[in-house]
């Protein structure tokens, strides 16, 4: 056999072949299982002839590989046309949905506590008013306890009006220390408007450990406002009144739209505010059986749709609710 | 609130800017919403247009029948023309005129112009141009004898700073201007004058007997009754108009107006009554009597429950305590002897009877707030001082009913307390100095006496730290918490939630949020508001679809295609208790019908490494062709009642879903010994479920690592009541290659399982 002619052949076979089964017809035709080069190479017994033969076999497969990475080009060039490729036109689509916004930011302020240390707590929306009111030492005649405000299921069974009973629900539940988030739906009896809704979303952060001071939580605050609003933001504290927390302060951050600068959305004071929080009351410390010479804390909590709306622009909270896609779809 | 800044100057002369007062005050005390410039704008000398006038002579207008022409002495230079609309100018009276470039309070210049033909050289003003009250029949007439081009800011107050202050729920001295001058003295370092009332001269003329009595004393512990005769009813002076109105309170009369000034200036509301049409002349504080009923000041008939507290004379209530006085013994034009009632009311009790009416008052917000007890004699002794100085009255009889003195909190502190919670050192000597501002008695050995006013709320240490830490917020420094134990995580089941909601998305749905609270339930025990806030918003759900049905539909009707939700969120199963059972669910609704929903189910178990088992079920509340049960929930085709158009919708637990979850993964090894793979096509009755067949034919040998359908086929060429039911079924072992007769051996026995127990024969 001139297996140099062989070669010579083949290759130019592989070279000249136009399409895919031109190549294929090739392989069989000097590559194929009853071609001369397997067939002898099934026959062969001596190692000498064996390499020639398997160096021969494999100079073949890259001719055929070229050949056919060849014709498959020259099958997409064909199918473009002359005109080239238009690489604008639409890709072939996958199925993509969304998180809802409130959703993400709700994770996205998770991550930043879980990234300082803390738990996230889901607790139950429907509670007693004990651990709504009572555990946080809210006084008799506190609005907030009022038919008026609050939705009562019966005398002592509310829709939770903030996320705070899960503040109870924790250090009942274990000793400290304790660094916990709540997330979760809140209810009151507001009518709905473009900034009010009597369903809402609240996330609430709890520390308790020794030695906790204001200034652990203001710089918690800070750490999370930059976290979440960028870093050259600034955080002050007012003070305020709560009744599970004292002292009590409402946080501001910088307004983040206008660098504090004064826009509408800060209402020209150059401050946002954020929520309220405070130094853990003694007496809730009490009501849970810590004691209050040893464990000091902090807690603070804030609307997630509020950021969402903030931060993103949206008009109306109704729209968090309504689910359209044309919205949904945005973020 | 409405401070006018004139006014807080009266009690505290501070002298920061008006603006950096509130930007502090907002931290240290209460929330500032704004500061507001009232009456004629103070800037680049515009007051210098603002003079007293003196009308030299007054004439009709020649072109009009309701004008006057009038000359008009402003002082310096030639008498000025001015064309004036009032009714009531004339000839010699002195009047507040504006001249030619003045901005006025609504913000318009004044200008040298004709009216009518006639040149007028400025204006001839009213109270209310000037915003000093309400009246608008006429012009101002001021008291003679002042010259002619005197500055009109010398004779009235022609314009204010107001800030607009909020009060917290634990600060009734803040619902008083004289309260806020404590915090401002505080606050700034400027002294705080003599609480209003205190320092009171005026002499009892008279010694005539009132008749008072105070039923129940809990709820009004303190009852101060001052008579005053010969009163003329008139207009209050213009300072005093102008200071209300700058509050935000329309001026009345003198005698109503007097009252409104010292609720405001001390936080302590007062009512005035007319003595002559109270029965009996007597004063009783008690309980409304059942199916009481009474006409209050703003006309309205009033139910009363005997739970309301009502002042009454000797035959009728005539007045809701602490809410709003009545009609018949209201102080009017007649009226000539007052009696002024300086009480205290239980804050309880009025929040109740507020809430109950739907009456909220200027006095039941303070009184809600629990206004200090030692406060009615003081609010009652400033009160006579403006009767007496501006209705000519005589005070001639005073009564004084009290239950048990005021127990004033007093607290063993530890200064360095303030330093530990805080985070900031604060040195003894200020924190004295704080306190005592404040109205706190600081003993040598730091035992601290709360002042009367802030009894409910300063009761412990720890209030007492906050007096001192508002005062420093500001010089808080930024340190996290020294962790030395917890750290965080995401439980099991919140990143399982997580992995759900992604996979969803990934599927192509979008995350909804409807209401826990709607408007129908499938459940008939399912937790009812008893008072909801509207018929749409009443029931706590118990399935996650009924919302997300409606969220479809709004889309629907939006226009908008390839409608995919899910939600995940609570749902609240009833008990029999008062609390509900709450557990999460996944929901979600598709387009396309029963076995796009079950696609999106099916992938939620594959992520999950959970096999999901659909069987046929009815479904609990929709009338369906297609459900199904699947371990933790249910599939189904939505019930074209409830929504046109084919859609699936689908409903998980949450927690039985991911107790199917493997807790380890192990290596399975597919990749050592290559599978073998056969197609099977099986013929069985149409009703044998597919699904059923697969996972019996998986279940045969581990050997047979997957099953599965790749296709259901009826028609031409298979016999009527039957269908084909293609398998691609995989053996391989990870020990060994598995050899042409260990396959054939598997084939065999699973067909002869399959015709078995499903009368199954290999096409």
């Amino acid at each position: 056999m001139d297996w140099d002619a062989y070669e010579r052949d083949a290759l130019r076979d592989f070279d000249t072949a136009r399409d895919a089964s031109g190549v294929s017809e090739v392989h069989v035709r000097y590559l194929g299982r009853r071609a001369a080069l397997p067939l002898a190479l099934r026959e062969v017994r001596d190692r000498e002839t064996g390499q020639l033969l398997n160096s021969l076999r494999e100079r073949l497969e890259q001719g055929e590989h070229a050949a056919s990475a060849r014709v498959a080009r020259e099958h997409v060039a064909q199918q473009i046309g002359s005109g080239g490729l238009d690489v604008t036109l639409p890709g072939t689509p996958f199925p993509r949905g969304r998180l809802h916004l409130v959703t993400q930011v709700r994770r996205e302020i998770e991550d930043i506590f879980l990234g300082m240390g803390y738990e996230v707590w889901d607790g139950d929306e429907v509670s007693d008013v004990y651990h709504n009111f009572d555990a946080l030492t809210t006084e008799p005649g506190h609005p907030s306890r009022s038919q008026s405000d609050t939705f009562y299921l019966d005398g002592d069974t509310v829709l939770r009006t903030h996320t705070s009973p899960d503040q109870i629900r924790a250090m009942e539940s274990r000793e400290p220390p304790i660094y916990i988030v709540c997330p979760g739906r809140c209810y009151r009896r507001d009518t709905p408007d473009a900034t009010h809704s009597p369903t809402f979303l609240q996330i609430e952060c709890l520390a308790v450990d020794r030695g906790i001071t204001l200034a652990d939580l203001q710089g918690t605050v800070l750490a999370f406002s930059r976290a979440l609003f960028g870093p050259e933001r600034e955080v002050r504290m007012r003070t305020s009144f709560f009744p599970f927390t004292e002292p009590s302060v409402e946080f501001d951050v910088t307004c983040f739209l206008c660098g504090g600068e004064g826009c509408t959305v800060c209402k020209h004071s150059g401050w946002i505010e954020m929520g309220g929080a405070g130094w853990v009351d003694p007496d809730v410390f009490r009501n849970v059986g810590y004691d209050p010479d040893v464990w000091a804390g902090f807690a603070f909590g804030f609307g997630i749709e509020r950021i969402a709306m903030l931060r993103h622009g949206i008009p109306d909270l109704r729209m968090f609710w309504e689910n359209d896609l044309r919205v949904l779809g945005q973020f | 609130m409405k401070v006018p800044v004139s006014w807080l100057r009266e009690y505290v002369d501070f002298d920061w800017p008006v603006e950096e007062l509130a930007r502090r005050l907002v931290v240290t005390s209460c929330e500032v919403d704004r500061v507001v410039r009232r009456g004629v704008p103070d800037s680049d000398g515009n007051l210098e247009h603002y003079v007293v006038g003196r009308v030299l002579d007054a004439h009709k207008h020649p072109n009009a029948d309701k004008l006057t022409l009038c000359r008009v002495d402003v002082g310096a230079g030639e008498p000025k023309q001015i064309v004036c609309g009032a009714t009531n100018v004339a000839t010699g009276q002195t009047v507040a005129v504006v001249l030619p470039g003045a901005v006025m309070p609504e913000g318009f210049t004044i200008e040298k112009r004709k009216l009518r033909g006639e040149l007028s050289e400025g204006m001839i003003l009213s109270e209310r141009e000037l915003e000093l009250g309400q009246d608008h029949t006429g012009i101002m007439v001021l008291a003679e004898g002042l010259e002619p081009g005197t500055p009109l800011a010398d004779v009235l107050p022609l314009g204010d700073d107001v800030l607009e202050i909020e009060t917290g729920f634990n600060r009734p001295d803040l619902t008083s201007v004289y309260g806020i001058a404590r915090e401002v003295s505080v606050l700034t370092g400027a002294s705080l004058a003599a609480q209003p009332g205190t320092t009171s001269n005026s002499l009892l003329q008279g010694n005539e007997e009132l008749d008072l009595r105070v039923d129940d004393l809990e709820r009004c512990p303190r009852y101060v009754g001052r008579l005053f005769r010969d009163v003329t009813l008139g207009p209050s002076p213009p300072w005093l108009k102008a200071r209300l109105s700058a509050a935000g309170m329309r001026p009345i009369s003198n005698v109503v107006d007097v009252t409104n000034y010292v609720m405001l200036a001390l936080g302590n509301p007062l009512h005035a009554f007319d003595h002559d049409k109270l029965a009996g002349g007597r004063i009783v504080v008690r309980r409304a009597l059942p199916g009481e009923e009474l006409h209050t000041l703003d006309g309205q008939p009033r139910k009363l429950d005997p739970d309301d507290l009502v002042i009454a004379d000797a035959e009728r209530g005539i007045a809701i305590a602490g809410i709003m006085g009545g009609e018949e013994t209201e102080v009017g034009p007649d009226t000539t002897n007052v009696l002024l009632e300086a009480a205290n009311f239980e804050p309880l009790g009025i929040l109740r009877s507020a809430e109950r009416l739907h009456m909220r008052t200027e006095g039941s917000t303070r009184w809600e707030k629990g206004v200090d007890p030692e406060l009615a004699p003081v609010a009652a002794a400033y009160a006579t001082d403006l009767f007496l100085e501006l209705t000519g009255a005589r005070w001639v009889g005073e009564g004084d009913i009290r239950g048990e003195p005021l127990v004033r909190p007093v607290i063993e502190y530890r200064p360095p307390r303030a330093s530990e919670v805080v985070g900031v050192e604060l040195a003894e000597d200020r924190q004295r100095t704080t306190l005592e501002g404040l109205g706190f008695e600081v003993a040598a050995d730091w035992t601290v006496t709360t002042p009367s006013w802030r009894v409910r709320d300063v009761r412990r240490e720890i209030d007492v730290v906050e007096e001192v830490a508002r005062f420093a917020l500001d010089e808080v420094p930024r340190t996290l918490p020294e962790r030395r134990e917890a750290f965080g995580w995401l439980k099991r089941d919140q990143r399982l939630r997580r992995l759900i909601e992604d996979v969803l998305v990934g599927c192509g749905f979008h995350e909804a949020y409807t209401y826990s609270l709607q408007d129908w339930d499938p459940d008939p025990n399912a937790v009812e508001l008893p008072v909801p806030l509207s018929a749409l918003q009443r029931i706590l759900r118990t399935t996650l679809v009924h919302g997300l049905v409606g969220a479809a539909r709004h889309n629907v009707d939006a226009g908008n295609d390839d409608v995919a939700l899910f939600e995940v969120a609570h749902v609240y199963l009833p008990t029999g208790e008062p609390l509900p059972e709450e557990r999460w669910r996944v929901g979600g609704i598709v387009s396309g019908g029963y076995l796009r929903a079950k696609g999106a189910v099916e992938s939620i178990f594959r992520t999950l490494h959970a096999e999901p088992r659909f069987e046929p079920a009815e479904h609990a509340w929709m009338r369906t062709p297609a459900s199904a049960r699947v371990q933790s929930g249910w599939v189904a085709q939505l019930d074209p009642e409830l929504l046109e158009g084919e859609w699936g919708c689908f409903e998980l637990d949450l927690a039985e879903l991911f107790a199917l979850v493997p807790e380890r993964l192990l290596y399975d090894d597919v990749i050592t010994y290559p599978p073998v793979l056969q197609d099977l096509a099986f013929l069985v009755d149409e009703g044998v479920p597919a699904g059923d067949l697969a996972k019996a034919v998986r279940e045969i040998d581990p050997l047979v690592r997957e099953a599965a359908v790749v296709e259901d086929y009826r028609g031409e060429g298979i016999p009527a009541g039957k269908k084909s039911v293609l398998l691609r079924v995989a053996f391989q072992s990870p020990e060994r290659t598995l050899s042409n007769e260990d396959a054939a051996a598997l084939r065999e026995r699973i067909v002869a399982d399959a015709a078995e127990r499903f009368g199954a024969s290999l096409r």
